[in-house]
């Protein structure tokens, strides 16, 4: 199993309707503050060989002055030669908000099975998650909604719910139109006042 | 596996053959053939052994080649080693179906045997239950293959629960348990090793079967994952499926890549197909029977909007707080029209509010009252009544008029009674006429619950998507 390129997973994922926060790869520090344009971002170490990001510190959140970008694309490039082949992505900083989590992975016996839950890093303590198998219509939707005790966070309050439900179900097509597609995560998808936003996506796949 | 195998002449057989009849009464064919003989099956019964000439005075067979007429089935209860042959004459005799009680297969390591089994099944097309089961019941047409004493097991009345379960044991658990509550059964099915047929094929008779209100079903495993789905969302939009499934703690997905694959285990997967196909989830044995006993008895609700009339106001907050608890549930608000029947109907230190508690000297007459009130009142979608009968009040006459509005009532109503000896008494009686009774209010309010949750599946499916 291969862990899909991001911009790559990024594009099929907006070919579904479902559009993540503004990313481009970096390949110099410049490159990074010009990205930036005086807003806070975030940058990462891509590789396949390292899968959690975030434990193996090679994430930085909200740089915006020219100098923090330069000397973390400085860190992090360092990092990055221990697990070549890497990239760097630069991502627009998400606004604070909940995290939900939004996934989907391959059961060998029943096929696809879509996922939708408390996100962030709790993800797995408290285990408030729906999951139904695709294809999904939009009464199995909702129904997942309404199973979640935290129903109102992941639909800020019933105000977001027609956006996360086209998510849910966007990404159920996806899985079911994609065969080679085994795995995804969103997770965090951060919901806010303005909606909600995918920061980050993992997509393995089988080729 | 091809076409979809019909279970009608396992079920509903004229002819029947017994392979593995014995005079020796230690053995499982001859005590199979005693309960056809003590059910009084109405069709053909053939005894089928190499040695002897007649058993429980009818006619034996050396085999089933030697039977003049087409079987429908052939209970087979011989040593495992001797199937495949007794499989292979059945072929030849076109027998429509079997059922195969032995073990002896895959569950001691015997697949190949097993696989031996199935091929000679599938060639001449015999629909074939087990290995390694306990087989069929159906008291209407008087099947049972069961090979446990008649003394040992209380077997249930005629109904319209059917239950399916892979495990012999937890089959004759429940059905001994069935005897004992007020409803009846319509079809048994043990299926063991599900060789060749299997829960798929199982539920898809029982959703298209007419005598079957409401399936029960406790499964360990799925083998056919997609077909099952599909089974069980055509199943669970025709009638009531109650599932309870073994294996819940079995290990996850192991080696989970992402959180997703790590949160949705076997379990988690097995369980959103179940929901997603609008089954009631049971947690435990005894659960099986109290969401069996409400959706095989009541109606659907209207809405959640519950009344309860009570002789004993601790069981009134009791029953109140387990309705709360059930997150779904509310509390009736009466209308204006019905508060105030209600009081001039009642005694002053009746207390007009919901819960309706009677007071400890209630009788017949006091809830024959509250119920009449309670009935035709639009803001209540389901009654609750709670009769202690340690009261000064309650006996007889009072569970006889609960049972007569039963009868005229079109909104579930359901009784929770707790005690011992002359409550059991009077339990049984209510339940004999088709009253389900409860003896905890938290088993009452999840009934309702799950009366009221599938009414709303049902709703939804029925309804174009918004």
């Amino acid at each position: 199993m291969k862990l899909l390129d991001y911009m790559e997973a990024k594009r099929l994922l907006e070919r579904y309707g479902i559009s993540s926060i503004e990313s481009a790869y970096v390949s110099s520090a410049k490159d990074a503050v010009s990205f930036s344009k005086g807003r806070a971002i975030a940058m990462k170490v891509l590789s396949d060989k390292q899968l959690h990001k975030s434990k193996a510190g090679l994430v930085r959140l909200n740089l915006s002055a020219p100098g923090e970008i330069e000397s973390a694309y400085a860190a992090l490039s360092r990092k990055g030669q221990a697990l070549r082949p890497f990239k760097i992505i630069a991502q627009r900083m998400a606004e604070r908000g909940d995290e939900i989590i939004v996934g989907a992975r391959t059961d060998p016996q029943f096929g696809k099975v879509v996922l939708i839950g408390l996100g962030g890093i709790y993800v797995e303590i408290f285990r408030d998650f729906a999951l139904r198998v695709a294809p999904l219509s939009a009464v199995d939707a909702e129904e997942m909604l309404a199973q979640l005790k935290s129903e109102r966070i992941v639909t800020h309050g019933g105000r977001h719910r027609k956006q996360i439900l086209s998510l849910l179900l966007g990404v159920a097509r996806l899985m079911k139109e994609n065969d080679s597609i085994s795995e995804l995560d969103l997770n965090p998808v951060i919901v806010t006042e303005r909606g909600y936003s995918v920061v980050d996506i993992r997509v393995l796949g089988k080729v | 596996m091809g076409a979809r195998l019909d279970l009608k002449p396992m079920l509903k057989p004229r002819s029947v053959a017994i392979v593995g009849a014995s005079r020796d009464p230690d053995k499982v064919g001859h005590v199979i053939l005693q309960n056809y003989l003590n059910a009084g099956f109405p069709g053909r019964l053939y005894p089928v052994n190499k040695t002897a000439d007649k058993i429980l005075g009818l006619k034996a067979y050396a085999s089933v080649l030697d039977i003049k007429e087409r079987l429908d089935l052939v209970v087979i209860a011989v040593p495992a080693p001797a199937v495949p042959a007794v499989m292979e004459e059945c072929g030849k005799a076109g027998v429509k179906a079997a059922v195969v009680v032995s073990g002896g297969f895959a569950e001691v390591g015997n697949a190949d045997l097993q696989a031996q089994l199935v091929s000679i099944a599938d060639r001449y097309g015999i629909a074939t239950l087990g290995p390694n089961c306990l087989g069929v019941m159906d008291p209407r047409s008087r099947v049972d293959t069961l090979f446990l004493p008649t003394y040992k097991l209380s077997k249930p009345q005629i109904g319209g629960v059917s239950f399916m379960a892979q495990s012999g044991a937890v089959g004759s658990t429940v059905l001994d348990l069935i005897s004992g509550e007020g409803f009846g059964l319509s079809k048994f099915i043990s299926y063991g090793n599900a060789a060749q047929v299997d829960e798929v094929d199982i539920l898809d008779y029982l959703a298209d079967d007419p005598e079957t209100n409401v399936i029960v079903m406790y499964i360990e495993g799925i083998k056919r994952g997609r077909e099952f789905i599909a089974a069980a969302k055509r199943a669970g939009a025709i009638k009531p499926v109650i599932v309870l499934k073994a294996g819940k703690t079995a290990a996850g997905v192991k080696a989970a890549h992402s959180h997703t694959a790590a949160l949705a285990g076997d379990y988690e997967v097995q369980e959103s197909i179940f929901r997603q196909a609008g089954f009631i989830i049971a947690d435990d044995l005894s659960d099986l029977l109290y969401y069996a006993k409400i959706f095989e008895a009541e109606p659907e609700p209207k809405g959640p909007r519950v009344a309860i009339v009570t002789n004993g106001g601790g069981a009134g907050v009791l029953t109140t707080d387990a309705l709360g608890a059930s997150g779904i549930l509310s509390m009736a608000e009466f209308t204006r029209q019905t508060s105030e029947a209600l009081r001039k109907a009642m005694p002053p230190l009746v207390n007009i509010a919901n819960p309706l508690d009677l007071a400890g000297d209630a009788g017949e007459e006091r809830y024959d009252k509250a119920l009449a009130a309670l009935e035709s009142d639009a803001n209540v979608d389901m009654i609750i009544v709670i009769m202690l009968f340690q009261t000064p009040g309650a006996d007889s006459a009072s569970a006889a008029k609960l049972i007569a509005y039963k009868d005229r009532s079109e909104k579930p109503m359901i009784v929770i009674s707790i005690g011992a000896g002359y409550t059991e008494m009077h339990k049984r009686m209510m339940e004999s006429a088709g009253l389900p009774v409860y003896d905890s209010p938290a088993d009452a309010a999840a009934a309702l619950a799950a009366l009221y949750r599938y009414s709303l599946f049902r709703k939804r499916r029925s309804q174009p998507s918004r």
